[in-house]
């Protein structure tokens, strides 16, 4: 024995965590200030594996943080910066009740500001961690920028935000990045694809906030900060790899054609430019002008192993073309009472020309009575003047072409047409679950087949052989069934006629079906050999399996009812 | 004779000489007073100006009026031809005596200049003496040869050291002071590449690391995000704005049921809090209790007190001293059970070399159920990586799910009513991902009680 007695709470798991006040105190800052801090620096607390040890035997509900991630954050620049702040406040206020106005003057000009440009390089040590986590930092920049200019948070981080999402979605436009596109009843849901980065992000509806009292703004405004910074640094280095002009200009040519209108009515000589931007209708200067972008060829190296990837590569390849460019050539005019930057968004994103009413925005490129229109997207019962050489659509229909990848059928949509259901693109059957009737359709569409003047019937019985071909077993029952049928027939024949004998039909013996049933035998073979246990769980596998597929076809039974019912029930 | 008083005459009527004459006569007639004249101070005191000084006076009284000696004007600048009062000289005097009146009503006292102002006016003729030290310069002279040898430098194209030291000075560089003014939030800001090019310190990093400029490289373990939760949740198929009739039940499914778990803990909360009906209490309950006491009181207390008694006693007994043979058996015992033990123990281990296979099964057995488990807590490890931990005093509440009821759908985008706050959304979602820890908005704490005064004015109305 011997040695000093150890005391509690001077090892382990009590030293690595400290309390956010304790750790508070030791950066000398308030609460909001540290949160803050936290915050930008991307500190998050954590939660122990043993409170009752860290708290020191207390089992108060504490917020913990690890003690080297609070000493790094005593190396912070910002801290100083923060400081400064509190005391330059504390001065603005002795100045105010002291009435010295000149004082208040000075220290306003003197206001210590931060910047965060180190953090987001420290946070983000590459381009392509930044663009990993955009998708916050879009969202945040989306929502902000819808915020009205009322006294929630500042104005200018608002307008901050509305630059940098039209950037954004110019970019996209540029880019050609847009994959999914999804109308919920919370947002629209977009979905790019960004030097290989699935991009997500979510854009409410215009005008649609009350905010919420539970929220905290400040918090969300420090978010805000962090992330206005990164997606600035974004922007720039996607306009960079685009060979675009940083801040972004429109193109000369466009730029003339917008120029016709008189500007002064939408806004004020600051922010016309920026009005212009987020338009969309025209596209961005570069910094080469160059008539046709060159494409990047695959390197081909032909070896005989590597042959079929590379044409597949190549047809995959010259598909995703084909589907970045589906509006390409027509030309789509916008009714006033369809959501504009939404639509211009995406009709733009696929090469589509698009423009609207003079009166709704500015940046509109041509007039209604334009002969040339192809498409006229409107979201009204009726239209009183219509022309015959254009399609007028329900919106839904544009969304509907982004997600199938290619120009849906436009019957579905005309004005005063039940719609078709707006099928959430972000899921991702998987063999054996319920597929909507209406994806069914449009897969057939997509594999060439011409499903317009099919019936509704018949897609089901086309469906339910896709899914026999899946289940064996049922096959191979259903096949029973037939030969005994046929069995019963013949014996039915005799019964009624004379002994016959007819001419031997030649037996066509198909390879793959013997391979098949020679397959199935085996199957069969091997579940009669399997042992007690093993027998049990395949059973109660192959239960779990059928249970889903009569649960899917009890559902497509149900689901004429059901539609039926519903068209009522909207009428 | 003659000739030597007429020359004192002229003596004395020119100026500034003075007359002893006077004086003599004075001294002369009456006692004769005898003065020093040998200082200056005594033919200051002795000697009368008078007359010098009327004469002085007159002069500048002179000049001041009239700007010069009245002896050298001209008789025209002094004198005017009286010719007579013009003829109508009555009818001429009243139009003068209105006038004033008229003025006086139109114009009042203002045109006038004030008394004051008359006094302090400057009245005399004399223009004042010019400054000359106005019109002097110091070092004139220094200056104007400076100025001179500058002028053939120049000519020879030698630029001054000055302006040399003025054109070698840098430039002051304003625009980085600008930049550390600049918001964080402006919305004009400029960005940059950063991830392009490497900053490269050009100071000694020793010298940085020692005065604590060098930046501390941020811990590998900082950039793990604490939850795999993807940022932007995509809302359920059925969350469409017209949305397929399978998806949407399914939807409308989901947030039954999490209704319905509310509604269960609101109920069991209910319960719990009910009153059950037996313990309220009723006139025979309170007569009861108020009997409480009075009756059979001394009976109770008198067994009571009986038990303790009995107890006490039991307590206190205390066991009888063992023998010193009692004690030997009992050691003798141990000892035999001791060596009883450890020969079996020896067995046993021996017995084991036949149970090998037995053995090596159960370990077996034991190596394989702790794989079992080690892979269901990675299981769960990875599980609660998605879950939203505990990291203050609130847990974390999912907000309500965004639904919309068959009834409630919009037929068209134009007529779609938004669910839900995206505000919320994402401050839910930053908690969700253990970003930020739940927390309640500080309640507003009054330190002092309010005290209410009924004001006076008030209090006589009502």
């Amino acid at each position: 024995m011997g040695g000093l007695q150890k005391k509690k709470f001077e090892s382990g798991a009590a030293t690595n965590y400290i309390t956010r006040n304790r750790a508070r105190k030791k950066l000398q800052l308030s609460l909001p200030d540290f949160r803050r801090l936290c915050i930008l620096k991307g500190i998050y607390p954590h939660e122990p594996k043993h409170k009752k040890k860290v708290n020191k035997g207390s089992t108060a509900p504490r917020t913990f943080y690890l003690l080297k991630d609070i000493r790094f954050l005593l190396h912070e620049p910002i801290v100083g910066k923060f400081r400064e702040y509190k005391i330059f406040v504390r001065k603005l206020k002795k100045a105010y009740g002291k009435t010295e106005w000149s004082a208040v003057e000075r220290l306003k000009e003197n206001k210590p500001t931060y910047k965060l440009d180190h953090i987001v390089k420290e946070r983000y040590p590459s381009f392509i961690d930044a663009l990993r986590d955009i998708d916050d930092a879009l969202c945040m920049c989306f929502l902000f920028s819808t915020f009205a200019r009322t006294g929630k948070c500042h104005v200018q981080t608002i307008q901050l935000c509305r630059r940098l999402t039209v950037e954004w979605m110019n970019y996209v436009i540029t880019s050609r990045a847009l994959r999914k596109v999804f109308i919920s009843i919370k947002g629209i849901y977009y979905q790019a694809e960004v030097m290989g980065q699935p991009i997500t992000w979510l854009v409410p509806y215009q005008f649609a906030h009350d905010h919420p009292t539970d929220v905290d703004y400040r918090v969300m405004a420090t978010f805000t900060e962090l992330y206005t910074t990164l997606l600035g640094f974004v922007n720039f280095r996607l306009y960079l790899s685009l060979n675009l002009l940083y801040p972004p200009k429109l193109d000369i040519k466009s730029e003339s054609e917008l120029k016709e209108e008189d500007e002064d009515d939408y806004a004020m000589g600051s922010e016309s430019y920026l009005e212009k931007l987020s338009a969309l209708s025209a596209s961005l200067a570069r910094v080469v002008t160059s008539t046709e972008e060159e494409e990047a060829q695959i390197d081909l190296f032909p070896t005989e192993d590597n042959m079929e990837m590379m044409e597949e590569k190549e047809k995959e390849k010259k598909l995703l073309e084909a589907q970045m460019k589906i509006f390409e050539g027509l030309k789509f005019f916008l009714n006033r009472e369809v959501p504009r930057e939404s639509l211009a968004f995406i009709i733009r994103c696929f090469g589509g020309e698009v423009s609207w009413d003079k009166s709704v925005s500015i940046g509109s490129t041509y007039e209604m009575m334009d002969e040339t229109i192809t498409h006229h997207i409107v979201d009204r019962p009726n239209v009183d003047k219509r022309y015959i050489n254009r399609y007028y659509i329900q919106p839904q229909w544009v969304y509907d072409c982004v997600n199938a990848k290619m120009l849906v059928p436009v019957e579905d949509y005309f004005i005063g047409v039940t719609l078709p259901p707006h099928l959430s693109p972000f899921v991702e059957e998987r063999e054996g679950d319920y597929v909507p009737p209406e994806k069914l359709k449009i897969l057939a569409l997509q594999r060439g087949e011409s499903s317009g003047q099919q019936q509704p019937e018949e897609e089901e019985e086309e469906e339910e052989e896709e899914e026999e071909e899946d289940e064996e077993e049922e096959d191979n029952d259903e096949e029973d069934q037939v030969e005994e049928n046929k069995l019963k027939k013949m014996e039915e024949q005799r019964s009624q006629g004379k002994v016959k004998v007819t001419p031997g039909k030649v037996k066509m013996e198909n390879p793959v079906r013997l391979e098949q049933e020679e397959k199935a035998e085996e199957k069969r073979l091997a579940i009669m050999m399997m042992k007690k246990k093993e027998k049990y769980l395949y059973d109660k596998i192959m239960f779990g399996k059928k249970r889903k597929v009569r649960e899917v076809s009890f559902l497509k039974s149900r689901n004429k009812y059901s539609l039926l019912w519903e068209r009522q029930t909207k009428k | 004779m003659a000739a030597a008083r007429r020359l004192k005459r002229v003596a004395a009527s020119q100026p500034g000489f003075l007359t002893l004459k006077s004086n003599s006569t004075d001294l002369l007639s009456g006692r004769r007073k005898r003065v020093n004249k040998n200082k200056k101070k005594s033919w200051n005191k002795h000697s009368d100006i008078n007359d010098v000084e009327e004469f002085l006076n007159d002069i500048r009284h002179q000049e001041r009026t009239t700007g010069g000696l009245l002896a050298e004007k001209s008789d025209d600048s002094l004198f005017f031809l009286d010719v007579g009062q013009p003829l109508n000289d009555a009818q001429r005097d009243k139009p003068v005596e209105e006038e004033p009146v008229e003025r006086k009503k139109r114009k009042g006292r203002v045109s006038r200049p004030l008394r004051i102002d008359l006094i302090l006016q400057q009245d005399s003729l004399i223009p004042p003496p010019k400054d000359v030290l106005a019109y002097q310069q110091p070092n004139a002279k220094k200056l104007r040869r400076s100025a001179q040898r500058l002028e053939q430098l120049a000519a020879k194209g030698v630029v001054p050291r000055k302006q040399r030291q003025l054109l070698n000075r840098r430039p002051v560089e304003r625009t980085t002071l600008k930049a550390v003014t600049e918001a964080n939030n402006n919305p004009n800001r400029d960005y940059y590449d950063i991830w392009g090019q490497e900053l490269k310190d050009l100071a000694d990093p020793w010298y940085l690391q020692q005065t604590c400029k060098k930046r501390v490289q941020r811990p590998e373990r900082l950039n793990e995000k604490p939850s795999t939760l993807p940022a932007v949740e995509v809302i359920a198929p059925g969350g469409s704005y017209n949305p397929e009739f399978f998806s949407h039940q399914a939807l409308l499914k989901a947030a039954h049921e999490v209704e319905v778990v509310k509604q269960k803990e609101e109920d069991k909360i209910k319960r719990q809090l009910a009153v059950n009906k037996e313990d309220t209490a009723t006139m025979e309950t309170i007569f009861h209790e108020e009997l409480e006491g009075l009756v059979e009181e001394e009976k109770e207390e008198e067994e009571e007190l009986k038990d303790e008694e009995d107890v006490a006693v039991g307590a206190i007994v205390l066991a009888q001293k063992k023998t010193e043979k009692q004690r030997k058996k009992e050691r003798a015992l141990k000892i035999k059970e001791q060596r009883r033990m450890a020969n079996r123990r020896m067995n046993n281990r021996q017995q084991q070399l036949f149970q090998l296979r037995s053995i090596k099964a159960s370990i077996k057995q034991q190596d394989q159920k702790t794989k079992v488990n080690q892979i269901r807590r990675k299981a769960k490890q990875e599980a609660e990586k998605s879950q939203p931990r505990r990291l203050g005093k609130l847990k974390f509440q999912p907000q309500d799910m965004e639904v919309q009821l068959s009834g409630e759908l919009a037929e068209s985008l134009r007529q779609l009513k938004p669910e839900g706050s995206i505000l919320k959304d994402r401050f839910k979602s930053l908690q969700k991902r253990n970003l930020i820890e739940p927390r309640e908005r500080a309640k507003f704490k009054r330190r002092h009680k309010l005290k209410y005064v009924e004001k006076r004015a008030f209090k006589e109305i009502t």
